[in-house]
């Protein structure tokens, strides 16, 4: 990764062993030193999601911090048109499940080095991207395309944090109203199920405890645990401990056994201390 | 390119240069054995055998267990003692040595060859190589002196008995000097003394000559000049493994005793002064001092013998002496003039034996207890106490001894007072101390071994406030101010030792009730080589003076007096002189009073140096530049600048006040859906803790931008970075609901609900600038912002459960729970601990700030982190042995420095006993429960009543290394810190210990100052200051636009370098206005690792065959921290010279 400036207009592309071509980006055009993205096709054997698309997602390593989305996406677009562009702290696949969020309400990602999968519109950019010559770097801020760092990102980053209170209002009731209605579909969903249930076996109804409407409680660990202990319990106070002689004999030596014990364990810290030259007292 | 890395190949334990070598560090937790051949010692449970643990006992080793159950606490106790009675006592070899050197020194000092007789002043028989120890004021005196081989050589005090311990090990050496040198009248006009010392000087020159004698000085016994003494050490290297020390003493029964009562006159008037009077023998004052310094010469022997009757019938008295000997040395009362020394020790136990008070057959530290409840216990300032059975007729009565002497306890003899030259201060002083190590030992969460036996306690660590008197010379002067002629007779001249106690007596007196305890070093016993002239009176080390304050009383600034009209008036305006005037009080009553200045705490807190320094310039003539007062040196690093210096205790209270007064106003809301069930703070402002407390604030609106939706100030990119304002963060538990949803999600948008609704309260019933966010809600209130959360209390459990695809409903802990709970739960039942803590001790919080200040400018902030630093200091509150609570903020930041670097923390748990809900037994299982699990646990583990089994508050930092390294700067710090506080020689600036050196971190980034909005609170602040957009004046209640709140880009910057780069480097700040960044580079970093596409990250590859591994990619990197900082770095500077490209 040798900074040389200026070799052949036309150098062949770096690949690495992995199957990985090298991109060189620097910051901004008078900068000195480069990083490097590690460039590959998206390939994982069963890709269940449908906005990764195999043959037209590009997997992207090593995205300094001060890449948004918005700028790796004007970068590789010189390569053709971008459908996408998903930055992540580590690869892996896409778990987005729940209910969409708004960004005030997202937990801050990280801000360190990302992995990104960037979808084009054509696989043939994917190519473009592969043979790129080693030695011309990405550049990141140009003055077409400026990018904020610093004091300048910090506050533009606090008015962003602004909401308006009623603004504000409005995500929380429209979340709350898909809440309660997946609440309430999932609540019909299983009444269905139980009556369902109860139809199947013909005619059988299944008798619980508790009285009738209060639903047989969902298992839990915790539950689970409890009844265990209750259990033992149980047991112990049903056994006799002082009945037999052997079992008073028994517990002398136990005590005379945890004496030593406790002289052993003793003797034995300060054996450790003498040895860390703790009596010194001076 | 190649980047290569020195340290690599280094252990991690040894990332940093450790600046001391003899530091007892903890063993690295996961550092693999090292080469220097120290074996890792690790304590691991006790593994027994069966049949080890059930074989049938022995009577014998019943018995033993038995014992060292019932007499120790535990059996732990008495193998501790023995093990340290092994390090005091001598070894054999070394006793060998002493033997053979005494013979060789005997029989040299047999050869004494006779010299003719001479006047007593006429030196001319001496070599000029050797003077004579004694310091010759008045010049002249009658008698005639000869040298004449000494009528015999013994061997006396300690060693002979056995109870000689290390370090300085003294073998004392009594030389008789013959019957025909000397007179029976010499007791006169120091004629005695002075030939006593013309003998040792004879003594020295016939030694010079010999080469089996290697270093000879003098000294003096006690600091008592009248009775200068010849140490003499072997040649060889192990010179300064022992001392011989040669006393010269007239033959038994030479003086008569009753000549030496201390009533009896024997320096006259007329010799001393020169000039002639009329005193007759009757008239002239009596000399107590004088005469017992020469009557503890005639008795040694007689004490000798004495002694080893009574050590030979109890077996553990020599062990017992040895013990109480260690405990002496610890508290630094067994050196110097009027200490309480070895030949005390022993005289005391001897009393008790004798006394029955201890029985012959019980063990060395039932000896030592006994004998400290003893001195808990008797007042030997008032009732003395006497070893003599049956004295004669011409002996003293105890009365007389009292009316001559401050302390007394009376020798075998009957004649000598043995305490003549200890002061009732001392005395306290060895009161006080055995009191409360009393107390420690009986209470079982104390370890009372290692606090009362091996914590040394200098007197600047013990006493809150220190003072020294710095040129001594000035005492001459008191000694003519307070009229004490015939004292300074009695002392032979020594003004010191002299205006010492009537010194005292002013102090005590005029600080009264403001102090527990006053306290004062012994002067050191001078020593000087035979080639020189005694040193003066004056060339020894300052005086220094400890006070002990009573908090709630030491800091008032009124000293009320008696009724003008009462006759103790006159005592008083006597007492304070033109300082007492009369003043009515609102309860109607005219008294003299004083009034002291101080407006501000800090101010107040030194009212007693105020009192001092009057007391001593008026009644002493002592000038104020005299008096070197240390108690509130270190306070300067967290004051901050207003028209009165303060140390933060106004403001924080401004704070506090201000937050009751919203506490209040959210509870009273109404209109809310659910009602508030409590309000609690989670902030350090808000336990009085924080360095330096917000203070309330006006801005000034053209300085910013404005934001146009929700009226709110936004900083402008070409000014400097306005003025941080710290969010005060308070917590809002709302009441728990069948309504609340149970789902993580939900539950945070109903909170951002709860906020918007609170901020719409607050706003149109108290026109409080709010600004509610999802996850917080600001609130503007009398300058000060204050960020409410509204809390669930059943939310961590929401986010710990998960049902898994059994079906099972699962509760699993995560970090996401963790950090809620310790924001809604812990934080807040912390502050209010502490809040607590400080009312009961007004300088917590202070001491709190100092320790906060110190971990800062050392660069240790993120790793000690501000609720660890709180819980430390609370130990020092909490579990104060060996000391009594800290009474000023600068002893507890010395006692914080002291415990950050001896704890040891590899083997003990540090249990915070808060609102002591701790007993003795949750102690033991703490410490069990830590012992079985050390290495899961963090390095620094803290136990607090809720928390016993974690330690949650280290859990995340700091590390292994980072408190090596922590360890190592407290105690350099600590070292620097007490040199410059007790020696006024040295430049004074203690601020040393607050700056940290730079040269161990391998890239510096310099910041701009412009940018950093703390700048003010540097440890040394920039002579340019900025102006910030705040304007001076009186804050506005409510209402206004809300200012930029909570906007640091350092703390930013920070945050985003350690995201970005913290698996490659660590990144460190003085939060308190730091202008740079340091970084070092981890260990491991630079070593080449394998291509995986997890750890890319700033990483450039390299490949080589078909592999291809990665490096880091430090140029880029370098780079990043320039653009990633721009606008706030200045420059970034790789210090190349450690890491080799």
């Amino acid at each position: 990764m040798a900074p040389s400036k200026k070799k052949h207009a036309k150098s062949p592309a770096c690949i690495i062993p992995g199957g990985f071509a090298v991109l060189p980006l620097q910051f901004s055009s008078d900068s000195t030193a480069r990083h490097s993205l590690y460039v590959k096709e998206h390939k994982v054997r069963a890709e269940t999601s449908s906005h990764r698309p195999l043959d037209r997602t590009l997997f992207v390593l090593n995205i300094p911090p001060y890449c948004s989305e918005e700028v790796v996406k004007e970068l590789f677009s010189r390569f053709g048109r971008v459908d996408s562009v998903e930055l992540r702290d580590h690869p892996g696949s896409s778990q987005e499940s729940g209910p969409k969020l708004s960004e005030f309400f997202r937990l801050p990602g990280k801000k360190g080095f990302h992995v990104g999968y960037i979808v084009f519109k054509k696989a043939s950019s994917l190519t473009a991207v592969k043979s790129h010559p080693h030695d011309v770097p990405l550049v990141v801020c140009t003055e077409q395309r400026p990018v904020k760092t610093g004091v300048q990102k910090w506050i533009h980053q606090y008015t962003e944090s602004f909401i308006h209170p009623e603004k504000l209002q409005q995500i929380v009731d429209s979340f709350m109203e898909n809440y309660d209605k997946r609440k309430e579909q999932e609540a019909e969903r299983q009444k269905k199920e139980a009556k369902q249930q109860q139809e199947e076996e013909e005619g059988w109804v299944k008798v619980t405890r508790g009285h009738k409407g209060t639903k047989a409680r969902p298992h839990s660990e915790a539950a689970n645990q409890k009844t265990l202990k209750k259990e033992m319990k149980k047991k112990k106070r049903k056994e006799l401990m002082n009945f037999y002689t052997w079992q008073h004999r028994n517990t002398q030596k136990e005590h005379i056994a945890e004496l030593r014990k406790k002289f052993e364990e003793d003797k034995q810290r300060i054996a450790l201390l003498r040895a860390q030259r703790k009596f010194k007292p001076y | 390119m190649k980047k290569k890395k020195q340290v690599v190949t280094e252990e991690p334990a040894e990332m940093i240069p450790s600046e001391e070598e003899n530091e007892a560090p903890i063993k690295a937790k996961r550092s693999k054995p090292d080469a220097g051949g120290e074996e890792e010692v690790v304590y691991h449970p006790v593994k027994l055998s069966r049949n080890d643990l059930y074989r049938p006992p022995t009577a014998e080793e019943l018995n033993q267990l038995k014992e060292a159950e019932s007499l120790f606490h535990c059996s732990l106790l008495k193998m501790q003692m023995e093990e340290l009675l092994k390090e005091v006592a001598l070894s054999e070899r070394r006793k060998q040595q002493i033997d053979s050197f005494v013979q060789t020194v005997t029989k040299l000092l047999q050869t004494v060859p006779d010299s003719p007789e001479v006047e007593v002043s006429d030196l001319s028989w001496l070599s000029s190589a050797v003077k004579v120890p004694f310091l010759l004021v008045p010049k002249i005196t009658k008698g005639k002196f000869h040298m004449a081989p000494p009528a015999s050589i013994d061997l006396i005090g300690s060693y002979p008995l056995g109870i000689c311990t290390k370090p300085h090990v003294m073998v004392d050496l009594a030389v008789t000097i013959p019957a025909d040198v000397l007179h029976p009248k010499d007791v006169v006009n120091q004629r005695y003394p002075r030939k006593r010392a013309l003998y040792l000087a004879g003594l020295a020159q016939h030694l010079t000559s010999s080469s089996e004698i290697g270093t000879m000085r003098y000294s003096c016994l006690h600091g008592n000049r009248l009775r200068p003494v010849l140490l003499l050490t072997p040649p060889d290297k192990n010179s300064s493994s022992f001392t011989v020390r040669v006393h010269a003493c007239p033959p038994p029964g030479f003086f008569k005793p009753s000549r030496l009562h201390p009533e009896r006159n024997n320096i006259r008037t007329e010799w001393y002064t020169g000039l002639q009077t009329s005193h007759s023998e009757i008239s002239e004052p009596p000399t107590p001092h004088y005469n017992s310094s020469v009557l503890g010469d005639l008795l040694p022997r007689a004490h000798l013998q004495f002694l080893s009757a009574v050590s030979s019938q109890c077996s553990a008295f020599a062990d017992g002496v040895a013990l109480l000997k260690v405990w002496l040395r610890q508290r630094e009362l067994n050196q110097g003039t009027g200490c309480f020394n070895g030949f005390l020790t022993s005289m005391l136990l001897a009393y008790l034996l004798t006394t029955h008070r201890i029985s012959n057959t019980m063990t060395a530290y039932q000896l030592l207890r006994n004998s400290l409840n003893f001195l808990a216990s008797t007042d030997l300032t008032v009732n003395g106490i006497s070893l003599a059975r049956d004295p004669d007729s011409t002996a003293p009565s105890l009365a007389e001894f009292h009316n001559a002497f401050q302390v007394v306890f009376v020798d075998p003899s009957g004649h000598l007072n043995m305490c003549a030259d200890m002061t009732a201060c001392t005395y306290k002083q060895l009161q006080h101390e055995a009191s409360v190590s009393m107390q420690f030992w009986d209470n079982p969460t104390v370890d009372g071994f290692h606090s009362l036996l091996m914590t040394p306690k200098p007197m600047i660590r013990t006493s809150d406030h220190v003072f020294q008197l710095c040129e001594l010379v000035k005492l001459q002067s008191s000694c003519k101010k307070l009229n004490l002629l015939s004292e300074l007779m009695d002392h032979s001249g020594n003004y010191v030792h002299t205006a010492l106690p009537f010194i005292l007596t002013l102090l005590q007196r005029g600080l009264d009730q403001r102090i527990h305890l006053l306290t004062h070093s012994l002067s050191p016993d001078p020593e000087w080589s035979v080639e020189c002239e005694a040193p003066k009176y004056k060339a020894q080390p300052p005086l220094s003076f400890g006070l002990l304050l009573r908090p709630e009383l030491a800091a008032s600034v009124l000293e009320r007096g008696p009724p003008a009209d009462s006759p103790k008036a006159a005592a008083f305006r006597q007492l304070w002189g033109p300082r007492s005037e009369l003043r009515r009080f609102q309860d109607g009553a005219i008294t003299e009073a004083v009034l002291w200045d101080g407006e501000s705490m800090c101010q107040k807190r030194l009212v007693p140096k105020q009192i001092i320094t009057h007391l001593l310039q008026l009644h002493a003539d002592i000038p104020e530049s005299c008096v070197r007062y240390v108690g509130a040196m270190v306070d300067d690093v967290i004051k901050s600048g207003s028209e009165v210096p303060s140390t933060g205790e106004e403001e924080s209270l401004v704070v506090v006040q201000s937050y009751d007064d919203l506490s209040r106003k959210l509870w009273r809301l109404e209109g809310l859906p659910l009602s508030v069930t409590a309000v609690q703070g989670a902030h350090p402002a808000l336990r009085y803790t924080q360095v330096f407390p917000p203070q309330p604030l006006k801005t000034d609106y053209s300085f910013f931008d404005k934001e146009k939706t929700c009226r709110s100030l936004v900083p402008k990119e070409d000014k400097p970075c306005p003025a941080y304002i710290t969010p005060i963060t308070v917590i809002c538990h709302m009441e728990g609901s069948g309504k609340w949803p149970h789902d993580r999600l939900a539950i945070r948008h109903i909170r951002a609900a709860f906020h918007i609704q609170l901020g719409e309260l607050l706003r149109k019933h108290h026109k409080y600038t709010c600004r509610p966010c999802p996850t917080h809600l600001d609130v503007w209130k009398d300058g000060l912002a204050f960020r409410i959360q509204v809390a669930y209390h059943r939310e961590p459990q929401v986010l710990r459960e998960s049902v898994n695809p059994d079906g099972l409903l699962v509760v699993r802990d995560n970090e996401e729970a963790q950090a809620l709970e310790m924001a809604t739960v812990h934080k807040p039942l912390l502050t209010s601990t502490l809040h607590g803590l400080q009312q009961q001790h007004p300088c917590f919080g202070a001491v709190c700030r100092l320790a906060k200040r110190w971990l800062g400018a050392q660069l240790f902030s993120d790793d000690i982190t501000e609720d660890t630093a709180d819980l430390l200091v609370a130990s020092l509150f909490l579990q104060p042995a060996p000391f009594t609570p800290p009474g000023s903020p600068q002893v507890g930041f010395l006692r914080f420095l002291h415990l950050l670097s001896s704890f040891d923390w590899r083997n003990n748990p540090l249990v915070v006993n808060l609102n002591n809900q701790l007993t003795a037994a949750d102690y033991t299982e703490i410490k069990n429960s830590f012992m079985a699990s050390r290495e899961s646990l963090p390095v620094m583990f803290i136990a607090t009543p809720k928390d016993t089994k974690l330690s949650m508050w280290t859990r995340r930092a700091p590390s292994v290394q980072m408190l090596q390294r922590v360890m190592t700067v407290a105690a350099e710090s600590l070292k620097v810190l007490e040199q410059q506080l007790m020696d006024g020689s040295q430049l004074q600036d203690v601020k040393v210990a607050m700056r940290p050196p730079l040269e161990v971190y391998d890239v510096v980034i310099h910041l701009n100052p412009k940018q950093v909005p703390l700048l003010s609170q540097a440890v040394d602040p920039p002579a340019v200051t900025f102006s910030r957009g705040v304007t001076t004046g009186s804050a506005t209640q409510s209402g206004g636009s809300l200012p930029v709140i909570d906007y640091n880009p350092v703390s930013l910057y920070l945050a985003e370098l350690r995201e970005a780069f913290g698996d490659l480097a660590l990144f460190f700040c003085d939060p308190y206005g730091g202008t740079v960044i340091t970084v070092l580079w981890k260990p491991k970093a630079f070593v080449p690792v394998p291509f995986k596409t997890s750890q890319v990250s700033a990483r450039s590859v390299e490949v080589t065959g078909d592999e291809a591994s990665t490096v880091p990619n430090v140029e880029a990197v370098l780079e990043d921290f320039r653009t990633m900082g721009k606008g706030l770095v200045k420059s970034v500077e790789a210090r190349t010279e450690k890491w080799a490209f």
